[in-house]
């Protein structure tokens, strides 16, 4: 089963997303990282996340560019967040794919790796396209990017749901 | 009429072609979309949604969910955008709202 949530900032998708994967029979739990840590504020972060999802009994997996190299050792549940990190990483970090069309094809590719690879994957991503247009240059590539890689996930996903505050709402849910 | 509205390139006029069986070439003959542009410094809104609901299908892409943008101007168009599109789906049959290429009826 492969389940797209997505949501705006602090909408409670995360956890919400969370709470699908907890759910889920298939383990082990492996939580794909997609956030570099640039500074010790960072890493903080980072290192606090990992021991509250260590709890869960997740393992976490990094990933900041190239999805499609991940190899997961068994087929259990996956936790992919976020698709806002990883394509600002594929589009702006030297070691990304650097173009719109290589970003697009690495995260789409790499979901497709994922879902070979597991029994259970939720992907969280970012509704950032209700703000207008009125930004830097450069932000318009990353704001066709994301949306791109959404309605091709949505495509391939089994449900899709828009989470709002913490609740969810389904555009799409598995048949039977 | 039907309204399709819904966020930034979330799939709105992809949409309405399947929803009219036409091609995207074709579309104009049937459909209006960005309409919250013409909001932007329009004096008689309620004119407007009169005008645009003439059309089978209209679609406005939602604006509204930003920061409340610092330029007046850029602040009175987003506040224009909006109410448009409430009157637009108050007088259309249907309202659609389209996210990540899936619609759900709202109307």
């Amino acid at each position: 089963m492969f389940t797209l949530v997505v949501g705006g900032a602090a909408s409670g998708k995360s956890e919400y997303a969370e709470g699908l994967v907890l759910a889920s029979p298939h383990r082990p739990r492996y939580y794909i990282a997609t956030m570099e840590p640039f500074d010790e504020e960072g890493k903080a972060r980072v290192e606090k996340h990992r021991r509250m999802r260590a709890d869960k009994e997740f393992e976490t997996v990094e990933c900041y560019f190239n999805l499609p190299s991940v190899r997961l050792p068994r087929r259990g549940t996956v936790l992919l967040e976020c698709i806002g990190n990883l394509a600002a990483n594929e589009l702006y970090s030297p070691n990304g794919a650097g173009s719109m069309a290589g970003a697009l094809s690495a995260i789409t590719g790499g979901v497709d790796v994922l879902l070979a690879q597991c029994a259970d994957l939720v992907v969280v991503s970012n509704e950032v396209f209700t703000g207008g247009t009125d930004y830097a240059d450069g932000t318009e590539d990353y704001l066709r990017l994301v949306a791109g890689v959404n309605r091709a996930l949505a495509q391939r996903a089994d449900r899709v749901c828009e989470v709002v505050c913490g609740l969810p709402r389904y555009y799409k849910e598995a048949a039977g | 009429m039907i309204f399709i509205t819904g966020p930034l390139y979330s799939g709105k006029k992809e949409y309405a072609c399947r929803l009219l069986g036409c091609s995207r070439e074709e579309l104009g003959a049937h459909a209006l979309w960005d309409v919250q542009e013409r909001a932007k410094n329009c004096a008689d809104l309620p004119a407007l949604a009169d005008e645009l609901a003439r059309h089978e299908v209209v679609i406005a892409t939602e604006v509204g969910g930003g920061v409340v943008p610092v330029d007046p101007d850029e602040r009175a168009a987003r506040e224009a955008a909006g109410r448009l599109s409430c009157l637009l789906a108050q007088k259309a049959e249907r309202v659609v709202r389209v996210l990540c290429g899936l619609p759900m009826v709202l109307k």
